[in-house]
């Protein structure tokens, strides 16, 4: 799984180098997400440009890593297509993560709380 | 080694002869190349050196025949010519021939040949015993492998039976479904059956991820979710006193199931759930992450139905949304899987809801079994393969306005 790595305003971005993020790379995937959070950058934005198809494993493992970095860091979504955005809808996964149009607007949002006291994001109650 | 040597000549034939023997090889000889041929066919020669011009049969020849025959092993051949031209060379290389010598035979030449033919039968021979502890070790496999895909048809069959009797009805509606799991085992699974007398249950769920993990828990599900209240069901409430249980509504009975179902591993299930209430027609839905299903009215257009929800087993206290509706006798509701809308053709286009609703459109069929048997002929087209690459759940339901079964 190969991510691109940018620092936008000291927020790391990873723009995931694969298009379909299903079962066979999701260990790697899950893995790697959780090593960069745990590697000292708390904030995270996924730029998930390039990806056109995720599936039940994939959102299970966006998911996994979000529980798994919890409260000690940020996990945020940005660019994400038409099709992979219907589905975050029709999953309320726009309620858990916080999904931006771009990586400059996701890092301009994550670096102004940076300092800040940060809540675990809410996990969809209504 | 034992050799064959060909060669109408005794003189050349017996001064070889010795030049094998000092080399400690037997030598069988020929005077002509039928007799040659002949002794080749008894078996057990695997080295011939053969003169070319020969009566009834030139060495060339008795190449190309060795050449084309099968005598379970290689067979090296080395021809001897007097002309040496190079066009000799070649055509005795065509026939296969495997090494060259040219009279006057020099005796070292001739032994450091012999050896390299001997090294290329020993090749050869170690090739063979690889190759048959391979077909062993394929035949093992093979085995194996049969035992794990006769545990899976196995564990196919099982599934199937829990599925909805074809034929199954409850008071006010009738089901037809189809199932083709991705791989012997589904991930998806789905029911119906009555709650009481008064309301019938249904659903379809898909878990996440694929094989034997997925299919376990599908059918753990499917066990757990039973209208027997006795059982602990979580779409019922059952008071231990009164001994009364009542039919939990939609997002009531999926939140239980949420709460009884956090996952550990990252896995969830997406769901629609139903509950219909026979005299009063009414009819609610919780979706869970899943698909939206789609309402056909009797006379009217396929519209898709629902806001989305979360999938079930990802956090603790979640709420659930239901959607409500009053069914009319002949109003239609199709659930299915993702594998449908996602079925991707050669192309690399999903199939996608608007097709979907495009073909329920434009097949108003009259029967549920036609419906999804054409429905299933579509995305088979679609997808160019019977062999999809996800499950294929479709669960049809027709709401007939009967009051009694």
């Amino acid at each position: 799984m190969k991510f691109e790595e940018t620092l936008v305003q000291d927020v790391l971005v990873l723009r995931v180098h694969e298009g379909r993020i299903v079962a066979d790379v999701v260990p790697r995937f899950k893995e790697s997400l959780i090593a960069y959070a745990k590697s000292g950058k708390s904030s995270i934005v996924l730029d998930l440009s390039d990806v056109t198809f995720i599936d039940s494993s994939g959102l299970g493992a966006l998911i996994g890593s979000l529980k798994a970095i919890g409260s000690g860091g940020e996990l945020v979504l940005c660019s994400a297509r038409d099709g992979v955005m219907s589905m975050f809808k029709l999953t309320r996964m726009d309620k858990v993560f916080q999904i931006y149009a771009n990586p400059e607007s996701a890092a301009a949002a994550l670096s102004t709380r940076n300092g800040a006291d940060r809540e675990k994001p809410h996990s969809g109650d209504r | 080694m034992k050799i064959l040597l060909v060669d109408d000549d005794p003189v050349a034939r017996s001064f070889h002869s010795m030049l094998l023997h000092m080399q400690g090889h037997e030598v069988v000889e020929a005077a002509d190349g039928e007799l040659a041929w002949r002794l080749v066919e008894e078996g057990h020669i695997t080295f011939v050196v053969s003169d070319w011009m020969m009566p009834n049969l030139a060495g060339v020849d008795l190449c190309r025949r060795i050449r084309a025959s099968d005598f379970g092993g290689y067979v090296y051949v080395i021809l001897c010519t007097s002309k040496g031209a190079k066009s000799d060379l070649v055509e005795g290389m065509d026939a296969g021939a495997d090494d060259f010598l040219v009279k006057p035979i020099s005796p070292e030449e001739f032994r450091v040949k012999v050896r390299a033919g001997e090294r290329v039968l020993s090749l050869q021979q170690g090739l063979r015993e690889k190759n048959r502890e391979l077909a062993n070790i394929n035949n093992q496999l093979h085995s194996a492998h049969k035992l794990v895909e006769d545990d899976l048809k196995a564990a196919a069959w099982m599934q199937q039976r829990l599925l909805p009797l074809p034929a199954q009805e409850a008071a006010g509606v009738r089901c037809a479904w189809r199932l083709r799991p991705f791989g012997y085992i589904a991930g998806d699974i789905f029911n119906l059956f009555p709650l009481d007398e008064n309301t019938v249950g249904f659903y379809l769920l898909d878990v996440s991820g694929h094989g034997v993990p997925a299919a376990m828990m599908s059918v753990t599900l499917s066990m757990v979710l039973t209208p027997d209240a006795t059982h602990g069901s979580p779409l019922k409430r059952f008071d231990n006193t009164s001994g009364e249980s009542q039919v939990l509504s939609p997002d009531g009975a999926v939140r239980e199931l949420n709460r009884r179902f956090q996952s550990k591993d990252d896995r969830y299930f997406t769901m629609i759930y139903g509950v219909l209430e026979i005299r009063s027609s009414k009819l609610r839905l919780a979706q869970a992450g899943h698909p939206s299903p789609i309402l056909v009215r009797r006379g009217g257009e396929p519209i898709l139905v629902g806001n989305g929800g979360m999938p079930v087993g990802l956090w603790p206290e979640i709420e659930f949304d239901c959607l409500d509706f009053v069914v009319a006798p002949g109003d239609r509701l199709l659930l299915y899987s993702d594998g449908v809308t996602e079925c991707v053709s050669k192309g690399g286009e999903t199939f996608g809801e608007a097709r979907l609703l495009a073909f329920l459109r434009e097949h108003p069929s009259p029967s549920l079994d036609e419906l999804l048997d054409g429905l299933l002929a579509k995305i088979t087209s679609w997808a160019g393969t019977s062999e999809f690459t996800d499950d294929v759940s479709l669960l049809a339901l027709d709401f007939t306005g009967e009051k009694t079964s």
